[in-house]
């Protein structure tokens, strides 16, 4: 099996999914792990897909011009083998939730701090909420913390951002069990 | 007496709604001891319902004592026969993954604590008050007596994970 990502773009509208599957499932393709949500008035999509036979790039032919033809933007990503296998991440996951007054660099200033870390994020979502006279830039991050660092250690490390940039910040860690 | 396999998803059992026990005789205790034997045996276990080693009766076992979420806040041993929430309040999330499906786990959120009503194996109806990690432990064990997996409870599959840790 190959593996691709393909990337699609395009403004919001009913029936994108359907287009985009139906093309994918005429091509054999197995959707293996796939990501698909509006931001702002964009739908955006990602898949990482796998098939038996196609190789490169130019073996799918003009099977995305339709998508293209109705304004949506195809990106395809030729994986290297072993590029869809995720690795596992060991460690207590963490949810940080950022939110304030919208000002710049928010989600740059809390990411810097977790990468010097070397936490992982494994997700992370913005949202431009609240009025347009006081808008309110709320982000969500999941991230896995590594071996002997706990949930205070992250608090600890972001207080400098709560009193630099005056936002709230949570930390909070979702404890696994197996039941 | 008897240590069970668990069964997997996508076993159609699992999918079912349970029966209620008529009364505790000697199958019900059967299937108890079953369920006790199987726990223990899986080590890490905090609990077992009869649907995972396929009887369609409405019986588990949950004993979080052991664990280190549960140690300081438990009932110890509960076997419960046609155990019934009836009352519910707060919430929690955990990241639950089960042994029915395994290498997965998910994000869910439960009542923080819970009022259950269950019959125990002496056939004494009893009632407890449960929080923390043993309310959330007995939620996910009643859910399988209605055909529930923690999957039909996970909002957002995106934030999944694989096995937490080799054991």
């Amino acid at each position: 099996m190959n593996h691709f990502a393909l990337t699609i773009v395009g403004r919001d509208r009913a029936g994108i999914v359907s287009q985009v599957t139906k093309i994918l499932f005429d091509l054999g393709c197995n959707i293996a792990d796939s990501s698909c949500s509006i931001l702002g008035g964009q739908f955006a999509m990602i898949l990482i897909l796998g098939h038996p036979e196609i190789t490169d790039r130019d073996s799918f032919g003009d099977a995305f011009k339709p998508l293209e033809d109705s304004d949506l933007s195809v990106a395809l990503r030729v994986l290297k083998p072993g590029g869809q296998i995720r690795t596992n991440i060991f460690g207590d996951i963490c949810m940080i939730s950022v939110y304030g007054s919208d000002k710049p660099g928010i989600v740059y200033r809390v990411a810097q701090a977790l990468g010097e870390k070397n936490i992982n994020i494994t997700d992370l979502n913005t949202k431009l909420v609240g009025s347009d006279e006081r808008p309110v830039y709320v982000m969500v991050i999941e991230a896995v913390l590594p071996e002997n660092v706990e949930e205070e250690d992250v608090n600890g490390w972001l207080t400098p951002i709560r009193n630099d940039l005056q936002v709230d910040i949570t930390v909070r860690t979702i404890p696994t069990v197996e039941l | 007496m008897a240590v069970r396999p668990i069964l997997l998803y996508p076993d159609p059992i699992l999918k079912q709604v349970a029966a209620q026990v008529e009364s505790v005789d000697e199958l019900t205790i059967a299937v108890i001891q079953d369920l006790l034997d199987t726990m223990l045996e899986s080590g890490h276990s905090v609990g077992v319902a009869a649907p995972q080693i396929g009887e369609l009766i409405r019986v588990v076992v949950v004993d979080v004592s052991k664990s280190k979420l549960g140690k300081d806040n438990n009932h110890g041993l509960l076997e419960m026969v046609n155990p019934e929430i009836i009352e519910k309040s707060g919430s929690k999330m955990m990241r639950e993954g089960c042994m029915s499906v395994p290498d997965y786990t998910g994000n869910v959120t439960r009542a923080e604590q819970i009022v259950v009503e269950f019959t125990d194996r002496a056939g004494q109806l009893r009632v407890i008050e449960a929080s923390g990690f043993e309310s959330v432990a007995i939620q996910h064990e009643l859910d399988h007596l209605d055909g529930m997996l923690f999957l039909d409870r996970v909002s957002s599959l995106k934030t999944d994970l694989y096995r937490r840790k080799s054991k």
